[in-house]
């Protein structure tokens, strides 16, 4: 994987709709390296792609996964080369933002795309994404929307006044807005974005015929499939390197809707123990090894809610590296609970990856609730009051003492 | 598949007309049928001038052709499973290739107009076929085709099936519900059948309903209103909620003239305008603060830089 040297890019964004309201940073302190022309990647530290920007701490590579917020909990962004984890909410409403605004962040950076449902023909799926927002309409949405939301606007704090300046968690529009764009889900993303940009679709009715021969092979056809389609493009479009004579770096975004459902032909909904138990295993795996070898970023949803062995969802969580998980109020008893009555469901960060580095990047804020607003989707964390009496721990620590 | 009427008024409603295409399935158990749900439902959509095919597994061509009249028989076309299921007869009529093939000649059928398909039952199917299966060949059938030329609206397909919930696990139920846009459950009390929908709109909140029903001889679908219940659960066993606020030692509330005391206070760090202007304008030549100093005996009041030492 890469590793990004500077974080100044050019201007690359193929779509008109974004504003950009940074400047490209000029300095008059121009470094002196070697002036390679590209095509000696050993030396070129300058490798910079559009999209993208090193983490602050560990200087991985990371891409957006589309909604800033939650950008913000992963510690900066998805790294390059792993996994997203989606687990999908019980009537599947609010994981097909999540999956529509990781893709639509992939076409408004200018990244290419590979989108593979069994449900949804990709091209539908694509014309369905949310339209960007420039950055001044976004100031204005989250002005109406604080404006609607405040109660007691006359309240201000007397005592801890200088607490009214700290950061709240939905941050606005970075300075650069280059990595992290806001979404409009009320309107769709407009046509001429969706045909410049480069996609692949996978639609796993077309591809599988009609005969429903059961292979022997441990893997269901329609994973292999999959699979091989994913190798393929990687491959055929160079972003394991294996096409030295291309100029430009890109990243692959690749989505994967529904994963382990029985319509991609794996029973690990259906029963407990089943016979192609380690078919979707087997499948994040090799899935893992590809995106580790080649500058791609993976979203996947699941329905880990209709899989019965619950041993296969500790595996998956395992095999997978961020692992985000949904779960909506509807139908459950939560939807009457008046500490959640402004929240349509609560967002659970399961897993964070340690990726070159020897600790976690978790973040401080554990409790956090989603709300589906007309036109935004936003995770704030759910505040409550703090318990007074938290059991301390008190350890006695025994030095070494030598018996005297 | 989806559930016909939509509407929810109380008084009879029409046939609805602009109710989506996809799946629905109705989950009856052993004390509430809901075969005569699926034959009303038949009967509606034959009514409305659609064609009807019919999956017959459980029961006999005759036994399911029972109680409608010949108009509506005329329109249905029954695939009969029941009577030959494992295709021991060769020369019959029976569908070769099993249950499977059966399922994809009706994919392959309708092509003509909007259709219903009623698959009685997908029990049956689920124990002759494995449940990826039939769920990639359900979802198959509710997808508009996607032959060239067919974008007419009306070209749409409905489909209906009939689950028993006592004989599957939570897997295959999960598994079908989720793939089902409308979702039935039959249940009851004291003689009145209700049924419990789940409709699931494409990117909106599902939404719950309940409604009572009641099927004529006729099989037509008559809807009612909730009866009363004459024997009410003894409710409201909680116990009076108490109210912490009373009998306290200290004041909770405040008045109106203490209110306003409060808030015209101004409190020792708080910044304030009058604060402000009295730093930025000094005063008339005065500082606003003196400084007393005493020195002690022991105090060192040495007038000297003590810096003038360093050779620096």
């Amino acid at each position: 994987m890469a590793a990004a040297g500077t974080c100044g890019t050019g201007t690359r964004s193929t779509g008109s709709m974004v504003a950009a309201a940074s400047t490209n940073n000029v300095t008059s302190f121009q470094r002196r390296g070697p002036r390679a022309s590209g095509a000696d990647s050993g030396c070129s530290r300058l490798v910079s792609i559009a999209g993208t920007r090193p983490s602050v701490r560990n200087g991985q590579l990371l891409v957006s996964t589309g909604l800033p917020a939650l950008d913000q909990l992963l510690g900066g962004g998805l790294a390059v080369g792993t996994v997203l984890l989606i687990e999908e909410d019980k009537y599947n409403i609010y994981s097909p933002l999540l999956f529509k605004y990781f893709l639509a962040e992939g076409i408004v950076s200018g990244h290419a795309l590979l989108v593979a449902s069994a449900k949804e023909d990709p091209a539908d799926i694509l014309q369905k994404l949310p339209a960007p927002l420039i950055d001044d309409s976004y100031k204005k949405e989250c002005d109406e929307d604080v404006c609607s939301h405040k109660m007691e606007p006359d309240i201000k704090m007397k005592i801890a006044w200088r607490y009214q300046l700290l950061p709240k968690m939905e941050a606005g529009p970075v300075s650069s807005s280059r990595f992290g764009h806001y979404y409009d889900i009320s309107k769709r993303i407009p046509q001429e974005l969706i045909e410049t940009s480069k996609w692949h679709g996978f639609f796993l009715p077309e591809k599988i015929s009609s005969a429903f021969n059961v292979e022997s092979c441990s893997l269901t056809p329609g994973y292999m499939k999959l699979l091989q389609f994913i190798q393929n493009i990687i491959y055929k479009e160079g972003f394991d390197g294996s096409n030295p004579q291309k100029k430009q770096k890109n990243i692959l975004r690749i989505g994967i809707q529904n994963l382990g459902s029985p319509l991609w032909g794996d029973d690990i909904c259906c029963t407990e123990n089943c016979d192609t138990s380690h078919s979707l295993t087997k499948f994040l795996y090799i899935l893992r090894g590809l995106l580790r070898t080649s500058l791609s970023a993976c979203i996947i949803t699941m329905p880990t809610h209709l899989i019965q062995n619950k041993a296969v969802i500790a595996r998956v969580t395992n095999l997978s590296d961020t692992v985000v998980g949904l779960e909506s109020f509807i139908g459950s008893e939560k939807e009457t609970n008046p500490l959640y009555k402004d929240y349509h469901g609560l967002i659970h960060i399961r897993q964070i990856p340690r990726l070159n580095n020897l600790i976690y990047d978790i973040s401080d804020v554990k409790d956090l609730a989603f709300k589906l607003k007309k036109k935004l989707f936003t995770i704030e964390s759910l505040l409550r009051a703090p318990t007074l009496f938290l059991p301390q721990v008190v350890s006695f620590a025994r030095g070494c003492q030598r018996p005297s | 598949m989806d559930l016909l009427p939509s509407n929810r008024s109380p008084p009879p409603p029409a046939p609805t007309q602009g109710s989506p295409c996809g799946s629905a399935s109705s989950k009856d158990s052993v004390e509430w049928e809901g075969r005569s749900l699926l034959k009303a439902l038949v009967k509606k959509s034959a009514l409305c001038g659609e064609q009807v095919h019919v999956l017959g597994c459980e029961v006999s061509e005759e036994e399911f052709r029972e109680g409608f009249d010949s108009s509506i028989n005329n329109r249905l076309v029954y695939h009969d499973l029941f009577r030959d299921p494992l295709s021991w007869s060769k020369p019959g009529k029976a569908l070769p290739g099993g249950p499977l093939e059966a399922l994809r000649a009706l994919d392959k059928r309708t092509g003509s107009g909007p259709a219903t398909i009623a698959l009685d039952s997908l029990s049956w199917l689920l124990h002759h076929l494995p449940c990826p299966i039939l769920c990639q060949t359900l979802h198959a059938l509710s997808r508009q085709d996607s032959c060239p030329g067919d974008t007419l609206p009306g070209e749409q397909v409905r489909v209906l099936g009939l689950l028993h919930e006592e004989l599957h696990g939570p897997g295959p139920l999960g598994a079908l519900s989720s793939l089902a846009q409308t979702e039935v459950t039959l249940s009851g009390t004291m003689g009145q059948a209700s049924a419990h929908i789940l409709y699931r709109r494409p990117r909106q909140r599902p939404t719950l309903q309940t409604q009572w029903f009641s099927i004529l001889p006729d099989f037509s679908l008559e809807l009612q209103v909730e009866p009363l219940l004459e024997s009410q659960p003894p409710s409201d066993l909680h116990t009076p909620s108490v109210d912490p606020t009373t009998h306290l030692t200290f004041n909770l509330h405040l008045s109106k003239k203490e209110r306003e005391a409060k808030d015209s206070l101004t409190l020792p760090f708080q910044f304030s305008s009058e604060k402000q202007q009295a730093l930025l304008r000094p005063g008339l030549g005065q500082a606003t603060s003196h400084i007393f100093y005493e020195p002690d005996a022991y105090d060192d009041l040495d007038q000297e830089d003590p810096d003038d030492d360093l050779d620096v």
